[in-house]
């Protein structure tokens, strides 16, 4: 066996050796022949070939699909985040334009009031559900003082009934213990103005005679409660009228949102203004 | 253990009372915490420092209120020793102990509220819009957090 394989080798050896030195000796017409021979070779080895380059074509595009994936999803992570900084970003700045805009219509109304006034945040709720309150961010230290108004660019809000140098107490006008005196603006009638436990307001001590109707609005009056005259309180919503009562009572739609409250102008100083004209001057003459 | 937790009771009760509450909000009612606080700390640790976390919150309360500068801080001391008192003369406190417990002291601090004028003219109307409804709420969360605390001093002693 080791003999003929010797053989076939040697034999082997002599036609490369022959073949070799007709390549030099006859370079074209060897160019020729080897690609006779080479061809079915060629044909051969051109399967596995295939085959081996379709595999390692498909593993090559398999582990760059692998790591192109991994470098996707790092990607997508990437984006992921940078989509939520951005989000939070946008928030931030909504809710910067939202609070600039609230703050510069404050400061317009505020230069513009009928009151001298100090502006204040709301920083939290009263501490028990038995009062209607906020707790504001401006105390004595800014001026604040005990039965100061509270008012925003909407309407009155309450009265300070606590002072600390850096914080006050707000009693809504939603709270039943509250009071304030007020008018309705159309017929100029006088009453008091009282929260109740529903969050409504209510307008008590109307005069029997009034010609009171839905709708009417009502604003302080000026007397008391620290607010200057005309502080929109808000509008009648039902008249009660009861036989044998000396007064009519009436409910009040406020016009504060009082559960959206963030910024609020304390009156420091209520000065007297005159309110627009809400009627005519024939009309102001009926009774 | 003890004075960290009080110390942290202090300065966290009330203002988580005053402004993150008011998102849990029920019909514009939310628990009392602090009353919460003192009913389980009189429980855990004892008539004094019921009534001294009663004082203290209660005081800190009347800050943050439009009331009266008395009512919490009274009320509060009195809740503070009331559940001292449940929690060392009853056998064995569970959360259903602790529900008449603090449905009890929630209705009572309630009306106490109502006597001294907090209702306004509407009494009856106050007792179904706040004195009811904050009770449950109390109870409610009084007995969730006497059940966590209850697990939590089981496995370590030292902090009662």
């Amino acid at each position: 066996m080791f003999r003929s394989t010797s053989g076939t080798r040697r034999v082997l050896l002599v036609l490369c050796a022959l073949l070799l030195s007709l390549v030099f000796v006859l370079p074209k017409q060897s160019r020729t022949l080897l690609q006779a021979i080479g061809k079915p070779l060629a044909d051969i080895v051109a399967l596995p070939l295939d085959v081996l380059s379709s595999a390692d074509r498909h593993a090559g595009e398999i582990w760059d699909r692998y790591v192109a994936l991994r470098k996707v999803h790092e990607e997508n992570q990437q984006l992921r985040r940078e989509i939520e900084f951005l989000r939070g970003q946008a928030a931030d700045l909504r809710e910067m334009a939202a609070a600039n805009q609230r703050l510069g219509e404050l400061l317009r109304f505020q230069a513009g009031a009928p009151a001298q006034t100090v502006a204040a945040r709301v920083i939290g709720r009263d501490a028990t559900n038995w009062y209607r309150g906020v707790v504001l961010d401006k105390g004595e230290r800014d001026g604040i003082q005990v039965e100061m108004g509270v008012m925003t660019l909407t309407g009155a809000v309450g009265r300070v009934v606590k002072t600390r140098a850096s914080s006050s107490v707000v009693l809504l006008i939603t709270d039943p213990n509250n009071a304030v005196t007020s008018l309705i603006q159309r017929t100029r009638d006088e009453g008091i103005i009282e929260g109740t436990f529903g969050g409504t307001v209510r307008m008590k001590y109307i005069p029997l005679l009034s010609t009171v109707r839905i709708g009417d609005p009502v604003v302080t009056s000026g007397l008391t409660g620290g607010f200057p005259k005309g502080v929109p309180v808000g509008t009648i919503t039902n008249i009660q009228k009861d036989e044998g009562e000396l007064f009519q009572t009436a409910d009040v739609q406020p016009e504060v949102d009082f559960t959206k409250l963030e910024e609020v102008l304390v009156v420091t100083v209520p000065r007297r203004s005159e309110e627009p004209p809400a009627v005519s001057p024939s009309e102001k003459k009926k009774p | 253990m003890r004075r960290l937790l009080y110390v942290g009771l202090v300065l966290g009760v009330v203002p988580i009372q005053t402004t993150v509450l008011d998102h849990l909000s029920v019909a514009g009612v939310r628990p009392d915490l602090c009353l919460v606080a003192v009913s389980l700390i009189g429980v855990f640790g004892g008539m004094a420092d019921g009534v001294l976390l009663g004082v203290l919150l209660g005081f800190e309360q009347d800050l943050f209120s439009a009331g009266d500068a008395w009512i919490n801080l009274t009320t509060k001391a009195v809740i503070g020793l009331s559940a001292g008192v449940v929690g060392r003369y009853v056998a064995r406190t569970t959360p259903v102990t602790v529900f008449p417990m603090v449905l009890g002291l929630s209705v009572c601090s309630g009306i106490a509220f109502l006597v001294a004028g907090a209702g306004g003219q509407g009494t009856l109307a106050a007792v179904r819009a706040v004195l009811l409804p904050q009770a449950m709420f109390d109870t409610a969360i009084g007995m969730g957090l006497y059940w966590i605390l209850a697990e939590r001093f089981r496995k370590d002693d030292s902090l009662v």
